[in-house]
């Protein structure tokens, strides 16, 4: 079982540490663990499991933050991480953000958060839902109520009611004026296309998120018209495995608020919504670089937030970019930028540009990888559709709303 | 320009950054001490104590040590406010420890709260008082766990059931009995979230009562789906251990495999493998290893370290009677409750549900995990790392599982070193012939990859798969032909660190795959040697040059330019680096031994040439090499030079010919795939040792199937019938049971006999190993120091169970035997070896009393002695040794206490004046117990008396008067406070016992380094790894025991991944203090490199604190000082 959770900054201070049994973990452990990814960044700064001369470490690192939790028996290490992630997700969310600043301007309620979820080195309570009945999250009304009146309590008094009912997720008798349910496929794209151009790889990762507002204790069924392509699903801890298993339907007692319904892969699909050409041609100590990107517009959507990222090789002294469309930024680890921004109707963008080799280097040998970023709103890029969305037991009338966004997860190009 | 400006730019970028804080405790954690404290603390608004106990957390957070604050803090336990009672208690028990005085203080309020009418209360209440770890309230907080076991509010049973395992932490051996019990009734609760909290109470505080489970397997296995994502990690390991302890493995499953070879049912396994892995064509080795992985399994480190002790020692084969069929109901019920946790979104629990289906699903429902499993690698990086780690031990074991989804395991860009590293060996093993052609091309394209390592690997991969399946080889080789000629066209101009070693790699890879038909890649060799001139990575070069000389007489082409291509080498011989010179000797040497054909002058011209050269060379090893094979070919090349060889053929010359034949002459044999390291480890999927390597504190395999005992289960039928009735279906589970105690009634001796005659029964659950003797017996008879070199090891190795060695290590064979404690003590990652007769090797320390020069040429040395009084336990034994260093006689020597009156004449009798010093010691000061004098000393003459001394001090020397020819010297003798105790043999469950009363303020620990082992370790040079950690505990223990008088209770060897790390050498010793005979434990644990000097823990645990503290620093300062080199 865990025995302490130490929040360390991007420069490797404690911003806090919570020890959880009586066997106490120096900090010491900290300095050690930072000194050894300084010096091995390539073996060691990234491995999420470490075995240190007196504790094993785990690690999730989150923009900026490194949460590194230590143990010295054996337990499962993926839970370990799991609940690692889990507190990084919720502090997200209570601090609307995860940075050195926000933790430490709220150190009082991670403390609190860290003492509800976690006791005695096992996981307590983890759901958000609960978890915010419980430690009120930080909002500009308590904010200014504390600064007028100086009194604040973000402690509940109570237990929430959902701890003890047979629905451990739902908070007990919610009331809404307005009764709502939003449904959001949000889906990433995963694509590698090899240098030849040819598909190695096209696969999307969706998730079901639901905002649900609704009174009382509904009973939804969500069915979708084409579940056979679903290659795997996860699902919230609220849905009934049966229903799924027989009827491929979705059948679940919401909690209240945002969550996370299922999440889910389809693979094989057949054709990206864009495509990105690259082109590298060295002779004699130059190397000319031309990309050609633009959309294969099938789905009538348009194609947001385009953007072309690769890295130079390292044997490559100089670069002259341009681009007939959107800017490109060389930054100084060799990191190139292509903003495109939206694709334009009537043109191709394009960047072509050229590359001055080392001295001495005929032709260039390794090849840069370039990873594509877009957004499309409205279209699931795996062609996932929601039937219906029923509600039972609850008899007044409900709004709701679906919406489908998909992005480029892991979406490469190589050259 | 206009710093003004700048500075309003900042200040205001301050300003924004400040409201933007406003309201938020920014301003506590900034400056937490910028106020006092103390006084708000005292406040009576709760606004002021909240502020204060803020910033107390905030100095908590940033390190700070703010305990003293401690008495205020928790006056306000009693605090009507919820929000001061959370900081409170956050406080309280981050300092709890610290201060167990004034924590007791707070007692009285938590009892009050636990009768509250809100269960938030009354749960913190509980979380903290279990929390604050206080021996003394132990009891309470059981009373308090029961109390709340009941409570009406699922958070409360909940808090309760986590508190469980913090008072077992305690170790309350009285009342374990009642912490099960309430274990077990959390485990019957019918809300899913206590059941979570109970499991993992259970797996930390009697993992090994099965009895709980099986009251409630049923039900528990209906519910697993609903309870808390947490619990159900735990629960499903639980079931798992609880099943196959009861029920034995699956026949259908892979771990079938273990079974015995002799049976016709293999031969539908073979089928089965061969059926779903067409075109492997080492399966062979890979169902051996994956035999390995299974065996591993069940087998904990200390079976493991015995087995692979001994050489070749076969695994003990499993009885067909320890697999139960897929078709077992109690096997169904459990698939069936965690094939739906397959689809749970904690990756945690999918791995888990993974693992139960690994070890106990039918083959041909294996399938069910490999797509969750895939999926899995989408969470979040860190899991994916944990996961991969996962699938290469599955893929291993089993690669058809995973053969369908190759292309799973393509190289991302954003993947970290490690995993891309990881998914190239999955990659190389699950390729097929139908994907060998994806794969291959997927490899091109990450030898393009700017990172080179990456690239190197992946050229490794090649070769890998070239091995595998050689269809694919020539296309292989081809690939990496071109390669090699593109690196070396790059390489020519650029030194980048990574380019070597993709050109190393590929010429590596090409050499395997080579050496698998070396007939058919006559044109490889020659395509590379021909690339000589271009490469210049000393490495490389040296690589090819081997090729050379080992196919020097392959096929038609080589041998011909073989010559050539030596004279080149000859030529630039001066200018090569090292490894290269010494391939190019070899290589000289084997194309001389090789050839018979007729440029056989031009040859020994090169030779010669080669051979001057080298005899000049500026390094040793050059010289040493070619003066070895000057005089090893002196004859070869002189014999052929004279052409009427055959008749004068002289013995000389044909034995270093024969030499020289068996050297360079033979062909290395074509290694078949490379076979894993015997050593290798591997762990149950999903745990933590999976991941590090090693077996971590508490790593625990798979219980010995059916290894419950019988008699315990019948119990159970019987309670369980009680219990159950309210489930309505007693009959069912209670049958099936009895049926299968039945049927293996008669198997319980099998098994006991099959473990008397090989398996290990360091058994969790069958205490009934009383067949122990005869093994005590073989060990006691055993050579000790044989068995350092591994002479026993190889004959008694499999006997030699953690028991029999305990044993072995006590004096008294009985000790171990007598205690059953040996069940509930947990197991831990080392292995329990011992370093013989270490006390025979003693020597003991020299103390000068009086040096020849001030004595008038009378020297006397002393030593303390190991031997005990028999007079008094209060009295030190001494060695004084007496030596007349001068030429003329000495008379009438006698030692005695300066402070008694000299009255006391040597002369008169013994016994008085001892009985009488025996009564004086307990009102006076150091007194002694007079010696027999000596009458009279020659010159050169040696006398050496017995002398008993009691020390009142443990520190100040004892002042005495030596007499000498009636001249009076004073002298001090220093006491060595690792004298004033004697040994204590016990067992090491005794002394754990002993230990474990002995926490908190009894227990001292320091830390030295220690470097006495590096001499030893310099000593020898053929150190095999298993002999570096035997020196170093032989260096500790006889440090130890030459430097104070105790008794070895045991030695911990550490099962490390690595085989340079000590750290986890644990060495313990056991005394009793003289005066009082109370016990005085010594633990001595190393930490470092065995070839670096060790850093070395030492705990004292001793009820006199004053001792135990001087002892502890006598230790570290005998520790640290370097031994004198013994002869």
């Amino acid at each position: 079982m865990l025995q302490c959770i130490f929040l360390l900054s991007n420069s490797g201070e404690v911003i806090l540490e919570k020890q959880l049994t009586g066997h106490r973990v120096d900090r010491s452990i900290c300095s050690w663990f930072w000194d050894q990814s300084i010096s091995q960044a390539h073996s060691f700064g990234q491995l999420p499991v470490i075995a240190s001369p007196t504790h094993y470490l785990f690690q999730v690192f989150r923009e900026g933050i490194t949460f590194l939790a230590c143990t010295q028996v054996e337990m499962p290490p993926l839970m370990a991480i799991e609940f690692l992630c889990r507190v990084a997700d919720v502090l997200n969310d209570y601090l609307g953000g995860l940075n050195e600043d926000l933790i430490k301007d709220n150190f009082v309620i991670v403390y609190e958060l860290l003492d509800e979820m976690i006791d005695n080195g096992f996981p307590l309570t983890t759901e958000p839902n609960i978890l915010q009945e419980m430690i009120a999250p930080p909002n500009i009304v308590s904010k200014v109520l504390s600064v007028v009146t100086g009194t604040s309590s973000n402690v509940s008094d109570t237990l929430p009611g959902a701890s003890a009912s047979g629905v451990p997720w739902r908070t007990a008798d919610p009331k809404y004026a307005q009764n709502e349910v939003y449904i959001d496929l949000a889906e990433e794209m995963d694509a590698t296309i090899n240098r030849d151009g040819a598909l190695m790889k096209c696969e999307v990762y969706g998730q079901v998120k639901v905002n649900s507002h609704i009174s009382g204790l509904p009973d939804m069924t969500l069915s979708f018209t084409n579940p056979s392509i679903l290659d795997q699903v996860r699902f919230h801890p609220c849905v009934r495995f049966r229903q799924w298993e027989s009827h491929q339907i979705l059948s679940f007692v919401p909690p209240d608020g945002q969550f996370k319904l299922m999440s889910y892969r389809v693979r094989k699909l057949k054709s990206t919504p864009l495509y990105v050409k690259p082109q590298l041609t060295s002779n004699g100590g130059t190397c000319r670089l031309n990309v050609m990107v633009g959309s294969r517009n099938n789905h009538g959507k348009t194609i947001d937030l385009v953007t072309v990222q690769f890295q130079l090789p390292s044997c490559i002294l100089s670069a002259d970019l341009t681009s007939n469309h959107g800017t490109v930024n060389i930054l100084a680890d060799k990191t190139c930028n292509w903003n495109i921004g939206r694709i334009p109707k009537d043109k191709a963008p394009s960047m072509s540009g050229t590359l001055v080799l080392e001295t001495g280097l005929e032709r260039l040998h390794t090849f840069p990888t370039f990873r594509v970023g877009f957004k499309m709103m409205g279209v699931a890029l795996s062609g996932l559709k929601i039937d219906k969305l029923d509600l039972k037991t609850v008899p007044y009338r409900f709004f709701k709303g679906f919406r489908a966004v998909s992005r480029a997860g892991e979406f490469e190009v190589r050259s | 320009m206009f710093p003004q400006f700048g500075a309003t730019a900042e200040s205001l970028s301050k300003a924004s950054t400040a409201v933007f804080r406003i309201g938020t405790d920014a301003h506590l954690y900034d400056d937490p001490d910028d106020v006092n404290i103390a006084p708000l603390l005292e406040s009576k608004f709760d606004s002021e104590k909240t502020e204060a106990l803020k910033r107390l957390l905030a100095l908590i957070a940033q390190g700070f040590d703010v305990s003293n604050f401690f008495p205020q803090v928790v006056k306000n336990v009693a605090s009507q406010s919820l929000e001061v009672k959370k900081l409170v208690y956050l406080y309280l028990l981050h300092y709890a420890e610290k201060r167990p005085n004034e924590a007791l203080l707070s007692i009285n309020c938590f009892q009050k709260d636990l009768g509250d009418t809100n269960p938030l209360v009354r749960a913190w209440a509980l979380r903290a008082m279990a929390g604050i770890r206080l021996h003394v309230i132990a009891p309470l907080v059981l009373v308090a766990v029961g109390k709340c076991a009941r409570d009406p509010s699922v958070y409360v049973r909940k808090c309760a059931a986590n508190a469980l395992p913090k008072l077992h932490d305690l170790r309350m051996e009285e009342h374990t009995s009642a912490i099960e019990e309430i274990v077990g009734m959390l485990l019957n609760d019918n809300s899913p979230g206590v059941v979570g909290a109970a499991a993992s109470a259970f797996a930390s505080v009697c993992p090994n009562n099965f009895s709980l489970i099986g009251r409630n397997y049923k039900k528990l296995c209906e519910i697993l789906p609903d309870v808390e994502e947490w619990g159900q990690i735990i629960l499903i390991g639980i079931l798992l251990r609880y099943v196959i302890a009861s029920y034995g493995l699956v026949k259908e499953s892979i771990m079938f495999s273990l079974y015995g070879k002799d049976d016709n049912l293999e031969v539908d396994e073979q089928d089965f493998i061969l059926k779903e892995d067409t075109g492997y064509t080492s399966e062979k080795t890979l169902s051996e290893l994956a035999n390995m992985i299974l065996q591993c399994y069940i087998e904990g480190p200390d079976e493991y370290l015995s087995r692979s002790s001994s050489a070749n020692m076969v695994p003990p084969k499993l009885d067909v009677s320890q697999f139960t069929s897929c078709s077992n109901d109690i096997v169904k019920i459990l698939l069936k409750c965690t094939s739906p946790l397959l689809w749970s979104n904690n990756s945690a629990v999918v791995l888990a549900a993974a693992g139960v289906h690994w070890i106990m699903a039918s083959k041909g429902d294996l399938k069910r995990i490999v797509k969750p499993l895939l999926f899995l690698m989408r969470s979040s990086y860190a899991s994916r790392y944990v996961v991969l780690c996962n699938i290469q031990v599955f893929v291993k074991a089993m690669p058809s599982l995973f053969a369908p989804h190759y292309e799973d395991f393509f190289v991302c860009s954003s993947d970290s070193y490690q995993i891309k590293a990881l998914k190239l060996e999955i990659l190389s093993s699950v390729a097929v012939e139908s994907s060998v052609s994806f794969i291959l091309k997927e490899f091109q394209d990450y030898i393009r990859d700017p990172d080179r390592k990456f690239a190197a690997d992946t050229v490794a991969a090649i070769g890998l798969c070239a091995q595998k399946l050689p269809k694919m080889a020539t296309t292989c080789v081809e690939g990496l032909l071109t390669l090699i000629r593109q690196e070396y066209f790059c390489g020519e101009i650029r030194s980048m660190d990574g380019e070597d070693g993709v050109l190393i790699q590929a010429i590596i890879s090409i050499k395997s795959i080579i050496k698998l038909d070396p007939p058919s890649y006559e044109k490889v060799i020659i395509q590379l040697v021909r690339s000589l001139d271009a490469i210049k990575i000393p490495s490389a070069r040296a690589m090819i040059i081997w090729l050379v000389g080992e196919y020097c007489s392959l096929g038609e082409i080589i041998p011909r330019m073989v010559s050539t291509v030596l004279k080149y080498l000859a030529r630039c011989f001066t200018s090569e680096a090292l490894e290269t010179k010494l391939q190019i000797l070899n290589t000289t040497a084997k194309v001389l031994i090789c050839n018979t054909g007729e440029d056989i002058s031009t040859l020994q011209k090169v030779w010669s040439y080669v051979i001057e050269l080298a005899e000049c060379d500026m390094n040793y090893d050059v010289r040493d090499r070619s003066r070895f094979l000057k005089k090893l070919f002196s004859c070869n090349v002189d014999s052929q030079n004279h052409v009427e060889e055959q008749n004068s053929e002289s013995q000389k010359r044909d034995q270093s010919y024969v030499f020289a034949e068996c050297i360079f002459g033979r062909q290395t044999t074509a290694v078949t795939v490379p076979t894993e390291p015997i050593n290798d480890r591997f762990y149950l999927p999903g745990s933590l040792s999976q991941l590090v390597f090693h077996a971590a504190p508490g790593y625990e395999p798979l219980p010995k199937p059916c290894s419950l005992p019988y008699i315990d289960f019948d119990q159970n039928d019987g309670t369980a019938n009680s219990d159950s009735d309210e489930d309505g279906d007693p009959s069912t589970s209670g049958s099936v049971d009895e049926g299968s105690a039945s049927d293996y009634s008669s198997e319980q001796s099998v098994t006991a006999s099959s473990e008397a005659d090989g398996s290990d029964e360091i058994d969790s659950g069958n205490e009934g190993n009383n067949n122990v003797d005869p093994l005590i017996q073989i060990s006691d008879t055993g050579n000790v120091s044989e068995e350092q070199n591994g002479g026993v090891h190889s004959r008694f190795g499999d006997l030699m169970s953690t028991k029999s060695l305990e044993s072995w290590l006590d004096e008294p064979a009985k000790s171990s035997k007598e205690n059953e404690t040996n069940q509930s003590r947990a197991r831990r990652s080392s292995a329990r070896i011992t370093i013989g007769n270490i006390r025979s090797r003693i020597k003991p320390k020299y103390y000068t009393l009086l040096d020849p020069a001030n004595g008038n040429g009378l020297k006397v040395n002393y030593s303390f002695s190991t031997e005990t009084s028999s007079v008094s336990s209060h009295l030190v034994s001494l060695e004084v040794f007496f030596e007349n260093c001068s030429s003329e006689a000495m008379s009438d020597i006698v030692l005695i206490d300066e402070s008694s009156n000299r009255s006391s004449d040597p002369s008169t009798n013994q016994t008085p004046s001892t009985t009488e010093n025996t009564m004086k010691i307990h009102t006076e000061n150091p007194a002694m117990v007079s010696m027999e004098d000596i009458p009279s000393l020659e010159p050169g003459q040696t006398e050496n008396r017995t002398l008993l001394v009691r020390f009142h001090h443990h520190l100040l020397p004892l002042k005495l008067a030596l007499f000498c020819n009636d001249t009076k010297f004073p002298v001090k003798l220093k006491p060595d406070i690792g004298y004033f105790v004697k040994p204590l043999p016990i067992s090491i469950e005794a002394f754990r016992d002993k230990e474990s009363h002995l926490p908190g303020m009894f227990e001292y620990i320091r830390s030295c380094t220690f470097t006495d082992h590096l001499v030893e370790l310099n000593k020898g040079s053929n150190s095999l790894t298993e002999d570096k950690f035997l020196v170093i505990c032989e260096a500790l223990a006889l440090k130890m025991m030459s430097n104070a008088n105790l008794s070895l209770v045991s030695v911990d060897m550490p099962v490390a991944s690595n085989l340079d790390d000590a750290s986890g050498l644990c060495l313990r010793f056991s005394s009793e203090i003289l005066s009082n005979s109370m016990p005085c434990l010594i633990t001595v644990t190393v930490e470092g490199k065995c070839s670096d000097p060790l850093t070395v823990s030492v705990k004292v645990n001793c009820e006199e604190t004053v001792f135990g503290l001087n002892f502890l620093n006598r230790v570290v300062n005998f520790l640290a000082e370097p031994s004198v080199t013994r002869s």
